[in-house]
């Protein structure tokens, strides 16, 4: 399948590979998988309290090149924006700007809940109370 | 002779007509199939339609015959494969799984709730950290070293411990098909009684796929680190 040039250029030259203090309460962490098939992408942001803003973002992706672009962008994407505007980034959005096919959608939706788990994290670590999971009779502290 | 696929008048091959692979075979819509009797029906259906035997047919016919023995063929490949069977039933059913996971995402957008994941966050942790163990050993090799015994025993131990976990999930699966076919014994219409089956079989699959890759990647390992390791 013919990757496309955005797509390329993320995967050979990705944007903040890495990982940030999980255990800081400035981090929040998203895990999230996509099992059709089996690609796993950790996400990372570190929020300033006061301004709300993601001053860092990292991630780490095991999967298909259209995965990695995809987390690489969102990384790149929520770095700069407040946790309510990053809250706004639609997979739609991604798969525009990575000019994906349909079957790598799943990607972008992958980099969407990676987005989403990250900032939950982090705001239950602010003591924000959070709806619970729908996963089965997990609730957060 | 089949009806549908031959004129029962003159034995001539018919049109394609849309039907799905369990239909095509004449089988209800259940999971456990006798294989050998899928395959010998197989062959004798391959024989029967074969192009060549065609070759002086009209150019309707002949025509006919390509797309009845591809589709033959497709068919055959899904049924006789316990997962691709699987998956496609549930295709059938309704249970597309990648759309499954966007509408839980637009929803988790929409409602501001934690989207329902598809598998345990532990296992999607195991996943993570085996694959970040995987990428050190590809560098490490990458970079001249030889893989020492530890590595390699713990790759065999850990390849060990996934074709177990494959196989329980075969097991869970399978107890799952005879639920489902007791339910289409029963008469029961497919929905929505039958639906927590059809979720949990979604659910073992989603959970195999992580397995299945994780072997995957492990074999590979192994395989790099030398050729007496595979044992």
């Amino acid at each position: 399948m013919a990757y496309s040039n955005k797509v390329i250029d993320h995967y050979n030259n990705p944007r903040n590979v890495g990982s940030l203090d999980k255990s800081s309460s400035e981090v929040g962490t998203g895990l999230v998988g996509a099992p059709e098939c089996g690609d796993v992408m950790k996400l990372q942001i570190k929020v300033n309290r006061e301004t709300q803003v993601i001053e860092e973002a990292k991630f780490k992706t095991f999967g298909c090149g259209s995965a990695i672009a995809s987390s690489s962008l969102a990384t790149e994407w929520v770095k700069g924006k407040t946790v309510d505007e990053a809250l706004a980034i639609k997979n739609t959005d991604i798969v525009r700007e990575l000019s994906l096919p349909p079957v790598k959608i799943h990607c972008s939706v992958l980099a969407e809940d990676a987005i989403r788990a990250a900032i939950r994290d982090w705001k239950t670590k602010q003591g924000e109370p959070q709806p619970a999971p729908a996963t089965a009779g997990k609730t957060t502290a | 002779m089949r009806a549908s696929l031959f004129c029962e008048a003159c034995g001539k091959v018919q049109p394609p007509a849309p039907a799905d692979y369990f239909a095509y075979f004449g089988l209800p819509r259940k999971l456990r199939i006798d294989v050998a009797a899928l395959e010998s029906e197989f062959y004798r259906l391959s024989r029967k339609l074969h192009p060549d035997l065609y070759a002086r047919a009209s150019a309707r016919e002949q025509e006919w015959s390509t797309e009845r023995s591809s589709l033959l063929n497709d068919a055959y490949r899904t049924l006789r494969d316990p997962i691709a069977r699987t998956e496609y039933l549930l295709g059938l059913e309704g249970m597309h799984l990648e759309e499954q996971s966007k509408a839980a995402t637009d929803q988790a957008r929409e409602t501001g709730e934690a989207k329902k994941q598809v598998v345990p966050p532990e296992l999607l942790e195991e996943v993570f950290e085996l694959n970040m163990q995987l990428q050190e050993l590809r560098m490490a090799r990458q970079a001249g070293e030889a893989a020492d015994d530890q590595v390699v025993s713990d790759l065999q131990a850990a390849r060990k411990n996934f074709e177990e976990r494959l196989q329980a999930l075969q097991a869970e699966l399978e107890k799952l098909w005879t639920e489902w076919d007791e339910k289409m014994e029963q008469g029961e219409e497919p929905s929505p009684g039958s639906r927590p089956v059809l979720s949990a079989m979604v659910d073992v699959l989603n959970r195999r796929s992580y397995i299945r890759n994780l072997l995957r990647d492990v074999n590979a390992e192994l395989q790099a680190a030398g050729p007496d390791s595979l044992s």
